[in-house]
């Protein structure tokens, strides 16, 4: 109906296809090449070695193997746990949090916080993840600063509590794109909106709650569906602090996937971890497309 | 009309960003350590020497191709993104979003399956370098740079444009001077966030690179890691200090334009 | 899809035209950043002798495995690469490498190669690659803890219970890691070598193999076996039922720098690990001198477990080596770079000033070599050492083997283990290229 309406849309089709036409060009690429990557799943494709070219097809082997085998659903509740607290509870109402309290405050505090929260965002994975472990060693800073002066014994973090300490070390270093991402969602939101908003007498939090939230639903639910799928195969940091132990305790799926895919070398039962990994976040992105779809 | 923060609001924001950078003080105490050893000490001895280490060598060839990768990546993804996008705001094709968010998704499968497809691909085409890099990281953006954009067109009133087209103007006119205008804020946020994914990407160019020169300092900083596994902190602490801090830059270049919004632009049309 | 990259050697040439290279390379050749010192010498030496010119591509030891599997497949790697050994069968036998024989038999210097460690780089009787170096595996000690332990020094451990007895009285003695055994899924080959396989070899009898990972002589993997389920239990005693180690040196984020610390620190007992240790003992940059080295720490070859006609004691070799490409374009010229890499001059400078055990008897039996007291005494443990499985799959079975350790260090039982392990053997290998020894 809006199309109708729009003379310079309808009469320049021609040109607004021509711009599409590179989007659409690389997007057949990539659809390519996950295309293999979805087949590999139905093959005992290997990494090195003879598999890796003379490579067959198994059928669904690889997906029973998922259930039948010990790791999958092990790893896949570590990562609901690590998912759930460190991108959503913490990058995502973090970041809004910050955003929503930053708009309205002097750019010199402002400031401060927005380097702060940017340091660790484009810190190289590695050195973040060095930088973590030093940082809750027995000789490090929360040791040094919190535990030693009251007495206590230095803990080992890394041994005794590895799931939290790499969620904190996620919050640290993702919070700045949620944050980023609604500060400039907050501000596609008129001011006009708001001003009136603040005439008719609502309060601090329900502007907030009552007309920004609504307004910047769809920037929302994109964040979500964003840090979920980023978080669910996040994996340098983890496994650089802690290679998915001691034990298994912090074996998300993306280091099992990478465990079995490079290490035990079968790329055919890895794709099998990936396609399954993308079935769960595509029922959870459902959700969120709901989020989407249905403004009060 | 900007609320002055509440003393409360100000205290826990400092207490914030105090927690946040307290981890940092293990990579400067390093860095600026010319005997580092790795672990959280005062140092005894304060220099620049693990600077110079670092700056030595092929550093300097490192940041330029680490630059020319980074911004060579947001500015492709923005450029194709933006012609994309538009349209898929604007015109009503059916199952648009449910097609984003499928591609977005698709991105899921590990780049371990996709990354040998991918590197034939290059090297069928002859793009086995810095080019078949920025192309290669373009395509894996792309649906992110999609979905985002569409939804940062789709918050800018289309009153705006219709009242430039009665005035007489172009589509071009209409996108360059009043719709990339008013998404600006989120036009920036697209090419920062590619410009920093491509700056740390460091599997793509290890294995598109044919010579020692093309590598980016995303590779230069392994260096770091020695002979059976010996890591020199000082290096890697002064290395990646310098490595973080060109994005660093560029995030305050940007700044202004993701928080101006509607600041500088004639809301009325 | 692999296969469909192999047509393209059209493609590849303008890929050449395509990149970037600055000058006209003749030969080509790739290693990894901590070989440098070998490598870009015999590069100076090899341009100054035939006016060639080389095009080198020096990497970070991250993602080499990666990158030179792609290269070889694809077609694109350099016509000399610098191979882990034990990734060697599984490039020869995917055809990716150029059988050295013949080459070889013309070479002067080449009856100087100690036959087992030219195993380490064979596919079915061929030589695919060159040996670099070597190593031994031993266990090391921390004296003053012995002492306080009250355990007598020099120690000579006979069997497994008198180290499990001397971990018991350090652990006693307050020592916080008494032995540290390498274990899980991030130590990756540490874990096997210097761990799982030290111990295999000397669980159960030689014979048929029942010893070792593999059973050689028909190609079979050994998924369930008495040594299998000794060494599992070993493990199952070290880090859950005796508790005579915590897990978290394992899972260090910088596992090296972590376990020489705590050396150092006189943190630990014994720590199983290898010849390398010598040279890199607390800080690889600034070792210690002789003297202080060997006024804190000791070392003792592992013993066998004790069971009747086990080896008294074991030994496992690994190391790195120089291979050809079998699509690089002049054979000759990056033979006569390797040669170069290789000639007793070049390589022996290196070998002695990086402290590392020689591959060939014109080195190690040099004055120079036999006048360092570790490395003569160190060598005399390669006269009776093993490699790897080097048919094409150890990768993946280590792996399992690494997974094994990593479960049952979180507690799982060795029943349970040994089942899981069988089980994905079966899956990789099928059930026919599986066995069980009673």
């Amino acid at each position: 109906m809006k199309n109708q309406a729009n003379p310079w849309l309808t009469g320049n089709l021609f040109v607004l296809a021509l711009g599409m036409l590179p989007a659409i060009l690389l997007i057949g690429a990539l659809l390519y090449f996950t295309a293999w990557a979805f087949a590999f799943s139905f093959t005992d494709l290997a990494l090195v070695g003879k598999k890796s070219v003379e490579w067959s097809w198994v059928g669904f082997e690889n997906f029973e193997r998922l259930f039948t085998r010990r790791g999958f659903l092990e790893s896949l509740w570590t990562t609901v746990i690590f998912v759930f607290f460190s991108a959503i509870v913490g990058q995502s109402v973090l970041g809004f949090l910050l955003a929503a309290t930053l708009r309205g405050t002097q750019s010199s505090i402002r400031g401060v916080v927005e380097v702060c929260i940017m340091l660790g965002w484009l810190l190289p994975d590695i050195v973040a993840a060095f930088l973590w472990s030093a940082t809750t060693s027995q000789t490090g800073l929360i040791n040094q600063l919190f535990v030693v002066p009251f007495g206590f014994k230095p803990i080992n973090f890394i041994n005794d509590y590895a799931l939290p300490i790499v969620t904190i070390a996620n919050v640290w270093k993702g919070t700045a794109w949620s944050y980023l991402l609604f500060s400039a969602a907050l501000d596609s939101v008129s001011r006009e909106v708001v001003e009136a908003a603040k005439v008719d007498g609502a309060t601090p939090f329900q502007r907030v709650w009552l007309v920004q939230l609504p307004i910047i639903r769809p920037h929302i639910a994109t964040n979500m569906l964003f840090i979920t799928i980023w978080t669910f195969t996040y994996f340098p940091l983890i496994f650089a602090m802690t290679g998915g132990g001691p034990g298994r305790q912090t074996e998300t799926l993306a280091v099992f996937l990478y465990n079995q895919s490079f290490s035990r070398g079968n790329l055919g039962f890895g794709s099998a971890i990936s396609v399954a990994m993308l079935l769960i976040v595509g029922v959870l992105s459902l959700f969120y497309l709901r989020m989407l779809r249905e403004p009060k | 009309m900007e609320n002055q923060p509440s003393r409360l609001t100000a205290i826990a924001l400092a207490f914030m960003a105090v927690i946040w950078v307290s981890p940092f003080s293990w990579l400067v105490l390093n860095a600026f350590n010319p005997l580092s050893t790795g672990q959280l000490e005062i140092p005894k001895a304060f220099g620049f020497d693990n600077f110079g280490l670092a700056v030595s060598g092929n550093a300097g060839r490192q940041f330029l191709n680490s630059i020319i990768i980074a911004a060579g990546t947001a500015t492709l993804s923005v450029i194709v993104g933006i012609s994309a996008a538009y349209p898929l705001s604007r015109l009503r094709i059916p199952g648009r979003n449910a097609f984003l968010w499928t591609l977005v998704l698709l991105r899921m499968l590990p780049s371990a399956g996709v990354l040998v497809p991918l590197y034939f691909a290059a090297q069928r085409s002859g793009l086995l370098n810095q080019l078949g890099v920025i192309v290669a990281l373009t395509i894996l953006n792309l649906p992110f740079t999609l979905l985002l954009l569409k939804n940062f067109f789709d918050t800018v009133p289309i009153e705006l444009e219709e009242a430039a087209y009665v005035e007489g103007a172009s589509l071009i006119q209409i996108v360059t001077k009043i719709v990339l205008p008013m998404s600006r804020a989120g036009i920036a946020v697209v090419w920062f966030f590619s410009f920093t994914g491509a700056w740390n990407e460091f599997l793509l160019p290890l294995i598109f690179a044919r010579v020692q020169d093309a590598f980016p300092m995303s590779v230069g900083l392994y260096a770091a890691f020695g002979q059976q596994g010996a890591i020199n902190y000082g290096f890697l602490t002064a290395f990646s200090i310098l490595y973080a801090a060109p994005a660093i830059g560029v995030y305050f270049l940007l700044r202004r334009n993701m928080n101006t919004g509607f600041a500088g632009v004639g809301v009325k049309g | 899809m692999l296969r469909t990259g192999f047509l393209t050697t059209v493609a590849a040439i303008s890929l050449m035209a395509a990149a970037t290279i600055p000058a006209r390379a003749e030969v080509s050749i790739m290693y990894m950043e901590s070989f440098a010192a070998l490598i870009e010498s015999g590069i100076e030496k090899f341009e100054a002798e035939t006016g060639e010119t080389v095009n080198a591509i020096k990497l970070p030891g991250q993602g080499y495995d990666q990158r030179i599997a792609l290269d070889l497949s694809a077609g694109t790697a350099a016509d000399v690469n610098l191979i882990d050994s034990f990734m060697v069968s599984e490039l020869a036998a995917a055809g990716y490498l150029e059988p050295l024989g013949t080459q070889l038999a013309g070479w002067d210097q080449f009856q100087y190669y100690l036959q087992g460690l030219l195993e380490v780089a064979s596919y079915q009787g061929e030589v695919y690659a060159l040996p670099t170096d070597t190593d031994v595996r031993m266990l090391w000690y921390d004296l003053s803890n012995f002492e306080k332990a009250g355990i007598a020094t020099p120690w000579a451990p006979k069997n497994w219970a008198d180290i499990l007895d001397a971990a018991t009285k350090l652990k006693e003695a307050g020592v916080q890691y008494p032995f540290q055994l390498p274990a899980g899924t991030k130590q990756a080959e540490a874990a096997t070598m210097q761990g799982v396989y030290m111990a295999l070899l000397g669980a159960d009898v030689p014979e048929g193999d029942r010893n070792r990972l593999l059973k050689r002589d028909t190609n079979q993997w050994i998924g369930d076996s008495p040594a299998l389920r000794r060494v599992f239990d070993l493990y199952h005693q070290v880090y859950v039922a005796q508790e005579l180690n915590p897990a978290d040196l394992n899972y260090a984020t910088d596992i090296g720098a972590a376990v020489r610390a705590a050396l150092a620190n006189d943190q630990l007992g014994i720590l199983a690990s290898g010849s390398w240790e010598d040279a890199c003992l607390w800080d690889c940059n600034n070792p210690p001198s002789r003297e202080e080295r060997d006024a804190q720490v000791g070392w003792t070859p592992w013993p066998g477990s004790g069971e009747p006609g086990t080896k008294a004691t074991t030994n496992i070799s690994g190391g790195w080596t120089l291979g050809i490409n079998a699509n690089a374009a002049d054979k000759e010229t990056a033979f006569k770079l390797l040669t170069t890499i290789f000639d007793e001059e070049n390589f022996k400078a290196w070998t002695l000033a990086n402290h590392r055990m020689g591959v060939r008897t014109d080195i190690s039996e040099s004055a120079e070599y036999t006048a360092d007291p570790f490395l003569a005494e160190a060598t005399g443990l390669a006269a009776d050492t093993t490699g790897r499985d080097t048919i094409p799959g150890y990768q993946t079975v280590s792996a399992l083997i690494q997974q094994a350790t990593s479960d049952l260090l979180d507690g799982v039982s060795v029943e349970e283990a040994i089942e899981t392990y069988h089980n994905a053997l079966v899956d990789e290998f099928g059930e026919e290229n599986v066995i069980t020894y009673e």
